[in-house]
């Protein structure tokens, strides 16, 4: 039986050795698209185009105005001399927000009243301008506490020391300086991994299929469960290489860290790959040609890929969606991804992500040998 | 170019389409299925984040403060804990998304002058979440330190200066309600757009090639215009009933207003489809084989779609050079027009930019498909 | 002696109303035949008349709907993978890898029928030499010709040295010296003691066979050697008939009294008469009346192809063209 499923390895890495284009799509494509992907997904908020309608003049309307844009995370798009050419400008995408300061803000201010700014925001990117109107809020809680602080200050000293107040400390565990990249690039190798292994393991069988070497393999003694692992331990090598590769990228060119035990990764992509082997063999046994098999994968990859909350959480899904998430292999091994890199966490928490692929991995494996069994007669 | 030809041409493949159940399924549930899977799962919405506490003093004025957390509808106090070591437990095995940490001497900092600090502790792994938490536990915090020196100035006597402070009056246009939903679907749209024509168009033609039909209509006086226009119109018509299916269920399902007019959606739609089609075709025309010409294809249309269109990451956002590249995905511009069409209902003026740039993606595609069809044929 | 009954029973092929159906089509209808070692049958018959079918169920990538079939003394039906290390299988489409050199499909293939390391190096150099391909071992078989993909693949198919070989239209799309030395192998084979199927629509092809069965619509409708389906398959006797103009000659010939059937061949019509002396006597004065001219009319023995469009009213292919 080995002899056989040996024979069989040889062959799938020769044929893989000569496929030019197999070179392109397993080594070349998975960086560009690591890269690509790095820096094109996130959800940052920096440089927010804003123009500033300051109709007060007043000392405290520039401190204010200052504030902002030396955050860092405005940038001075105008000054329009009142709301129609802000409005204008947001129209026209000159600008994302505007800030408005009314005449009398630093009236109501020194009174002791409630002083109102107000913001206009192109909601459009609803989640850009909720995290702008964050910033916004942190900016203005500051600048009313530090005016609290110098009024007192002025008006009696002896109290200004003991006015209480509750500030936050702010603790990022894991990410400290919230850096998109370490989100999306272990989500990025998860997704990359899927898409490749799963391809290369339904075409694998449907090419040959397709163009008669599978019957001709067939009429030898072989049995159908060493044709079955001459087929996908090779691409179970793939993968693990392929991880390899990916997890490279994102270590030596975006500088995510790598903080866990390598053996904890290796076991988490195994049972990933398991599972993502029987979905590729799955496929396999379903198709006649490579391209039913190409239509039929992208109907597991975009809900696999929706699913797996490797760009937006899952716990802002509707709750049928959360459960349709535990179907899902990859929203586990995203975690054994983001554990491993980021949190550097160990088998004592991830013991439950194993389990669940190793059960998804079993189920799908039963059912794509038991198809592939009846498919070969 | 001969009416009767082109007729005969599309009438054919209108024939197929109908014979070939798979394809029409794809053109028919892809969108569906897409649109309600990316309408309901892709929400950055952060509201329920899950809350540990760890409230190392226990008393009124912790209690105080963790009232003002619970009353906010961003977070779910879910339990509280004794010590450090389970918090992490928490956090590392994904139970919450933050921990507030109140200390031990909390109401005696306050109290006797001074601030007290409140520990938050974000797991930043999702730095999206993390910004949105940081930010909402910010507003609790400032809103509980407000409130306490209101109160303790009364009782001083003095005069509460400043004490209202800024009030922060948020005008959102567009989408009012800051849903993500709002800004996502019309995204989605295209999307879907994308992938559609790539997929049918990658179908079709290099189907044509391997079954040897091509080579019986190459031998017929077709001309190369006619093949690429009678391929392509049943694919546009699919197309466009497509795009009416998807912006259905935008607006009647996820409630998306719709601002623009109908006919600019119609119109826009109409030049996007034309760039895809056309594109698909090149790439099918160009390469022989099913296999490579539809991964090609979707390496072409679908991943710059969903990664620099700016449907869901903002373009704004990204790299200087990753931004120049942008400006050669034509989605992108057909995403601006969406947006701008559910949620700002600018008219065709505002649009004047976007509809140019797609409008002459759309001559060269075209340009191109005519082209690479011809060379195929020597 | 019992190791040649031994030898005999591995060689031979039992199959007893075997019957296929796909859904409600009938590909195999209760077919039964029987081959015995170091015979050459031929399976006859125009596309689609159920020959591959007939030849995938008895290497067991089919499983029959009802009947048995016994290869090499095993039920395909129910042991099918002891059957496989007994036979050797080529197929109709060409389906060895192209992008596999020609010594490492050969190696593949020995690994696949568990051809023992000592042997298979041996085995793997008789395979090259007979597909003549000395010197091209690390060709990529893609960029082979025809011929000699087409001996390739026997050379792996024979590499476990089987006692029965099916041979699924081996020659199709071959040019006709190719075949002529495809089919010196075959002979070389069943000189050795194998069985050989072979499934063909090439009429000069099927003479080469020891025996041949004739299939229409998934029946054997005439076995025998070629000689005796000659003599005996059709009913009536053949006559020749040089008419002109052929066309109304054909159209009269159909409803001329006597005639059971009547096809062009070449120039010239082949009529197949009840009995030949009326008929001779009779049908010159026939055609004069309908206005055509019968210069010659006499009585011919039946070529195979007769036989085959007697008997499934197909006309084959040209003897010795390309397929299709």
């Amino acid at each position: 039986m080995w002899r056989r499923i040996y024979h069989l390895l040889v062959k799938e890495f020769l044929q893989l050795r000569r496929n030019k284009e197999a070179r392109i799509h397993l080594i070349l494509l998975p960086i560009l698209q690591m890269v690509i992907f790095g820096y094109a997904a996130t959800f940052e908020v920096t440089r927010v185009a804003t123009a500033v309608i300051d109709f007060d003049h007043s000392q405290e309307s520039r401190e204010l105005i200052s504030r902002f844009i030396a955050s860092g995370r405005f940038q001075l798009a105008g000054l329009p001399a009142n709301r129609e050419e802000a409005r204008e400008m947001i129209d026209r995408g000159r600008a994302d927000m505007a800030i408005q300061i009314n005449p009398r803000f630093a009236e109501l201010l020194r009174k002791g009243q409630t002083a109102p700014v107000q913001v206009l925001v192109d909601a459009a990117n609803s989640n850009s301008a909720l995290i702008a109107l964050g910033y916004i809020g942190q900016i203005g809680a500051r600048f009313a506490q530090d005016y609290q602080t110098d009024y007192m200050n002025r008006l009696a000293p002896r109290y200004a020391a003991l006015m209480p107040s509750a500030t936050m400390d702010e603790r990022p565990w894991y990410n400290p300086d919230l850096d998109s990249q370490w989100f999306f690039v272990p989500g990025v190798m998860g997704s990359l991994t899927l898409v490749i292994v799963m391809n290369l393991t339904a075409f694998a069988i449907v090419r040959e299929r397709e163009i008669g070497t599978l019957e001709q393999v067939m009429v030898t003694p072989i049995r159908p469960v060493e044709l079955m692992l001459g087929k996908t331990i090779p691409y179970f090598i793939v993968g693990l290489a392929e991880v390899a590769l990916v997890a490279a990228v994102g270590t030596l060119w975006f500088q995510v860290p790598f903080r866990g035990n390598p053996l904890v990764l290796l076991a988490g992509t195994s049972l990933f790959l398991i599972s993502t082997l029987a979905v590729g063999l799955l496929i396999s046994t379903l198709c006649s040609t490579q391209q039913q098999a190409f239509a039929s994968g992208f109907f597991y990859l975009t809900p696999a890929f929706t699913l797996s909350g490797f760009a937006f959480p899952i716990a802002s899904m509707p709750t049928v969606m959360q459960w349709l998430t535990y179907l899902d292999p990859l929203r586990y091994y995203l975690v054994v991804l983001r554990g491993t890199f980021l949190k550097a966490v160990g088998m004592d928490i991830l013991w439950p992500q194993m389990v669940a692929m190793a059960l998804l991995g079993a189920v799908l494996l039963a059912i794509s040998v038991t198809r592939f069994r009846k498919s070969l007669d | 170019m001969s009416a009767g030809r082109l007729i005969a041409m599309a009438r054919k493949e209108f024939i197929q389409i109908r014979r070939d159940p798979r394809s029409l399924l794809i053109a028919l549930l892809l969108p569906i299925m897409q649109m309600a899977l990316l309408g309901y799962g892709i929400s950055l919405d952060a509201k329920h984040l899950a809350l540990y506490v760890y409230d190392q003093e226990g008393s009124q004025d912790s209690q105080a403060l963790l009232k003002h957390f619970q009353a906010s509808q961003y977070f779910d106090l879910i339990r509280t804990v004794n010590n450090y070591h389970d918090l992490k437990r928490a956090i590392d095995s994904e139970q919450c998304k933050l921990g507030v940490v109140i200390p031990f001497d909390f109401s005696k900092r306050i109290r006797d002058s001074g601030s007290a600090s409140v520990q938050v502790i974000v797991d930043g792994t999702d730095d999206n979440t993390a910004n949105l938490a940081i930010g909402y536990s910010q507003a609790v915090i400032a809103d509980y330190s407000a409130g306490v020196q209101h109160d303790w100035l009364t009782t001083q006597g003095l005069p509460v200066a400043g004490g209202g402070g800024l009030s922060i009056e948020p005008r959102t246009w567009f989408n009012e309600d800051l849903e993500s939903r709002n800004f996502i679907v019309p995204g989605i749209m295209a999307l879907v757009m994308a992938l559609v024509g790539a997929l049918l168009t990658s179908l079709t033609i290099a189907r044509e090639w391997e079954r040897g039909t091509m080579e019986q209509l190459i031998s017929t006086p077709v001309t190369s215009r006619e093949v690429m226009l009678g391929k392509l119109i049943p694919y546009f018509v699919l197309g466009m009933i497509d795009a009416a299916l998807c912006a259905a269920i935008g607006v009647w399902w996820f409630e998306v207003p719709f601002r623009g007019t109908v006919w600019m959606l119609a119109l826009t739609t109409a030049l996007f489809l034309a760039v895809v089609l056309a594109i698909g075709f090149v790439i099918s025309a160009g390469l022989k084989n099913q296999l490579a010409a539809s991964s090609i294809a979707l390496m072409v249309t679908l991943l710059p779609t969903s990664l620099l269109s700016g449907y869901a990451f903002p373009i704004e956002q990204m790299p200087a050079p990753i931004r120049a590249i942008t400006y050669l995905i034509y989605s992108r511009y057909y995403v601006t027009i969406l947006k701008a069409l559910f949620l700002k209902g600018v008219g065709a003026r505002a649009l004047l930019g976007e509809m140019t740039a797609l409008a002459v993606y759309a001559v060269i595609a075209g340009f191109f498909a005519t082209r690479a069809f011809r060379k195929t044929l020597v | 002696m019992p190791a040649n009954d031994a030898h005999a029973a591995r060689a031979s092929v039992e199959v007893t109303d075997l019957v296929k159906r796909f859904g409600t089509f009938t590909a195999v209808d209760r077919v039964s035949f029987q081959a015995t070692r170091g015979e050459i049958l031929g399976f006859l018959g125009p596309n689609g008349a159920g020959k591959s079918t007939i030849i995938r169920v008895l290497c067991g990538l089919l499983r029959p709907t009802s009947g048995r079939a016994i290869v090499a003394g095993l039920d395909v039906a129910s042991e099918a993978e002891a059957v496989r290390q007994h036979i050797g299988y080529m197929s109709q489409k060409f389906s060895l890898y192209n992008d596999l050199e020609v010594i490492e499909n050969l190696r593949f293939f020995a690994g696949m029928y568990n051809v023992p390391n000592h042997l298979a190096q041996q085995r793997i150099a008789g395979a090259i030499a007979m597909a003549g391909l000395a010197g091209h071992e690390h060709d990529l078989t893609g960029t082979l010709a025809g011929g000699w993909k087409q001996r390739l693949a026997l050379g792996c198919a024979v590499l476990h040295e089987p006692a029965i070989l099916f041979l699924d239209e081996p020659t199709s799309g071959v040019d006709p010296i190719s075949r002529r030395h495809f089919w010196e192998l075959i002979h070389q084979h069943a000189a050795a003691g194998v069985t050989v199927f072979v499934s063909t629509h090439y009429m000069d092809e099927a003479e080469y066979c020891n025996r041949l069965a004739l299939i229409n619509r998934g029946r054997i409708v005439a076995m025998g050697t070629p000689a005796e389906l000659k003599r005996h398959a059709m009913k009536g006797t053949l006559l020749l008939a040089r008419c002109d103009p052929l066309g109304p000659a054909l159209e009269a010939a159909q409803t001329a009294p006597g005639v059971m059937e009547a096809a062009v061949f070449g120039n010239a019509l082949h009529l197949t008469v009840g009995d030949p002396r009326t008929a001779i006597a009779a049908l010159p004065a026939y055609f004069t009346r309908n206005g055509v001219r019968c210069a010659d009319l006499e009585q011919i023995r039946p070529s195979l192809e007769d036989v085959f469009v007697a008997l499934t009213g197909v006309r084959p292919p040209p003897a010795g063209g390309p397929a299709q």
